[in-house]
């Protein structure tokens, strides 16, 4: 079964090599586009994904590097 | 006469140079051939803003020390900045106006007035109304799309207060705008004061002509750009990864071609959305074609590749190329970078020119006028067109080969969602990667083609040395699309050209080392994505402070101007190419190279050789490092539960 897949030699953090599982995509091209946001579907999903993942700046508190300014 | 591989590194457009040279046909190499630079222009050493003039102030060895100024006694600085202020007044004014245009159509399609289009992207909606202080809760669309639209038309004509995108930079930027008084009021505001402050006989200090020209570029960055991507995407949706192809060899012999070229994707929406009609192919059958091939040239190709994967004919220097194949049965223009040659070379083939937009027509070609109240009907229209002139071909078609694979899409809110997914979108992964140093910093390489110097080559060298250093780049306009044609646009780019940093990091989230993230009013997409790093922490609390570099080797347009300057004054360290407009004064050339360092903690340089560029960018992203103390590899510590109660 490991046959199967490509391994690749690389470097671990004490410069010893290892070898590590290779890419395992599927061949053959992308047809259309996988559209993520389709994925949020109601009003609030997609309120609170503003709130979260564009946090920087929907979010209520300051953020990030910004968030010790505000405190100062 | 230059050597064919001189003028272009890709064999599609070298090919059709040498049709063109056989056929006689004149295209914008044969005639950079004929017309050289004016000397005194290309330093900008010239003043025709006057009836007393012009005035030529050029350097000469025999008048050094001399003090060089029009019979207006207007130095030679103040020629210079006022030359250089009005091309960045040009350049704001033709973003801005797409904005204006996208902005209405926006506000048409929330009250229902429009054909064909829609309010696509619901989140981005509620993102921008957010931006916009607008209300959302509780509150229907069209309501919220309304009021957004009326507030972003305000955003023109505003005259006091500050551009409501201006908050979304990082605190320490505001600041810095407010100090020196650059922060933009109104969007046409900061262009007609440009206009004014460089007419005869009004500002005569440089530094302070430049001040108002740094405020009119970031009304455009911060103002007419970023209003325009946004309302574009939630019009036709944010741009999500998607597969294209790119090169003249997108051509179909047997079908119906249709190039739309341009930059506003009013029309090219309505024509994606036409050619898909079954009656429409039906008509195309029936003229003897095997189906309709929409393709897109310049920013209008982006924008429909970026939210539909229509392929993409060429960049800029190609445009007049794609009609000397004598395959393309109509191209439609809007504004911006469409060269009036396209009707001279159109006329020596079958091919129909349509001028689309009440600002800008062109000798020769048909007209047809693009408004959103009938938007779909406008594009069918165009497409029979098309269908009627595909028996008209007289011409054998010669099609090169050369067709490239690529990947784009990446808005700024996708890069977020493929950092993290849905429930833990962030900056957070690419910031760490640059601190532990697999990826070096972050470069946008952005803007034209200038025929002044070979097609495509200084994008793609710059940008193959700077990944090679582990820079990840961001890309959009026409140097996206060179990256295209070279293969950088796909993930397994990143095995071969890429440094091994780099290349792990995007072998992991499954991305190219170069990320095509739109056209050029997109630039703001770039920007955003640099707050969003500055804000998620840990790398300063400057878009200054990052370890980023901007530039664009190829530019030619006033646009490119006005985006680097946006650039800088964003605190972007950002190189050009080609040529620079101000060398006609050491003293301008000083303080926008060297004192907008100490004032805006950006600046520009300029460098011809693209490789030495790459370097410099590489340089000040390594000085940024290592303001930031991460220019070294430091040993991973791991900590056991007593020095764990020793930290705070």
């Amino acid at each position: 079964m490991a046959d199967e897949y490509q391994y690749d030699e690389k470097e671990n953090f004490d410069g010893k090599k290892v070898k590590v599982l290779g890419a395992t995509y599927e061949t053959g091209k992308a047809e259309g586009c996988s559209d993520w946001r389709a994925k949020l579907e109601t009003r609030d999903e997609k309120v609170n994904y503003l709130k979260s993942a564009l946090r920087y700046w929907y979010s209520k508190d300051w953020y990030g590097s910004e968030k010790r300014k505000q405190e100062v | 006469m230059p050597e064919e591989k001189e003028r272009s590194i890709d064999g599609a457009t070298v090919e059709l140079i040498k049709k063109a040279e056989r056929e006689n046909i004149s295209t914008v190499f044969s005639r950079a051939d004929v017309m050289k630079p004016c000397p005194i222009g290309v330093e900008e050493s010239c003043c025709k803003i006057c009836g007393m003039g012009p005035c030529r102030l050029p350097r000469s060895k025999k008048d050094e020390g001399k003090a060089r100024v029009g019979v207006c006694g207007a130095t030679i600085e103040t020629v210079v900045a006022r030359n250089f202020a009005r091309k960045i007044a040009a350049g704001t004014a033709s973003h801005s106006d797409h904005a204006r245009e996208v902005v209405s159509t926006f506000l048409k399609t929330a009250r229902g007035e429009t054909m064909g289009f829609s309010i696509k992207d619901e989140i981005k909606l509620l993102e921008v109304a957010l931006d916009f202080g607008i209300e959302i809760e509780g509150r229907p669309m069209k309501e919220i799309a309304i009021e957004l639209g009326e507030k972003a038309l305000a955003e023109f004509g505003k005259q006091d207060g500050e551009l409501v995108y201006v908050k979304k930079a990082p605190l320490k930027r505001q600041e810095i705008w407010k100090k020196y008084g650059v922060t933009p009021r109104g969007i046409d505001r900061e262009v007609v004061e440009m206009m004014h402050r460089t007419h005869m006989g009004v500002d005569q200090d440089y530094k302070h002509i430049l001040l108002q020209a740094t405020r009119t570029a970031l009304a455009d960055g911060w103002g007419g750009s970023m209003i325009s991507t946004d309302l574009q995407d939630i019009m036709f949706g944010t741009p999500v990864p998607v597969l294209g192809a790119i090169n003249l060899g997108v051509l179909k012999e047997d079908q119906v071609n249709i190039i739309v070229h341009g930059h506003e994707p009013l029309l090219p929406e309505m024509l994606v959305v036409a050619s898909r009609d079954p009656e429409l192919k039906q008509m195309a059958i029936k003229a003897g074609a095997t189906g309709i091939n929409l393709t897109g040239m310049c920013c209008s190709a982006n924008e429909v590749l970026m939210r539909h994967g229509i392929p993409s004919a060429g960049n800029f220097l190609q445009q007049e190329l794609a009609l000397i194949t004598g395959a393309v049965d109509l191209m439609t223009v809007d504004v911006q970078c469409q060269m009036q040659g396209l009707q001279g070379v159109a006329e020596c083939f079958h091919t129909k020119l349509v001028t689309t937009s009440d600002r800008a027509m062109i000798e020769g070609a048909t007209h047809i006028e693009f408004h959103p109240e009938k938007g779909l009907d406008t594009a069918k229209q165009i497409l029979k067109m098309a269908i009627e002139n595909y028996p008209n071909r007289r011409h054998a078609v010669y099609i090169p080969s050369h067709s490239q694979d690529m990947v784009a899409g990446f808005s700024h809110e996708t890069i977020t969602y493929l950092l993290g997914g849905l429930f833990r979108a962030s900056y957070r992964p690419l910031n760490d990667n640059i601190a532990n140093g697999r990826i070096r910093g972050v470069a946008g390489v952005v803007g034209c083609n200038n025929v002044r110097t070979t097609h495509d080559a200084a994008h793609i060298a710059m940008i193959k040395e700077l990944i090679k250093n582990d820079v990840l780049v961001l890309t959009t306009g026409c140097a996206a699309m060179a990256c295209g044609k070279a293969g950088l646009l796909t993930p397994e780019a990143a095995k071969e050209f890429a440094g091994s940093g780099l290349a792990e990091v995007c072998e992991t989230i499954g991305i190219p080392p170069v990320l095509h993230m739109g056209a050029c009013v997109d630039n703001s997409r770039i920007l955003i994505a640099a707050a969003a790093m500055v804000k998620e922490g840990g790398l300063g609390d400057d878009l200054s402070d990052l370890p980023v570099a901007g530039a664009a080797p190829e530019w030619m347009s006033e646009k490119a101007l006005a985006i680097g300057h946006y650039f800088v004054a964003s605190g972007v360290f950002t190189v050009f190419g080609t040529t620079w407009p101000t060398m006609g004064s050491e003293k301008v050339t000083k303080h926008l190279f060297e004192e907008y360092e100490e004032m805006f903690k950006g600046m520009w340089a300029f460098e011809m050789d693209p490789v030495k560029a790459a370097h410099l960018m590489i340089d000040h992203i390594d000085k940024k490092r290592k303001a930031l103390g991460i220019d070294k590899a430091r040993d991973r510590v791991l900590y056991d539960m007593a020095m764990r109660r020793a930290l705070d």
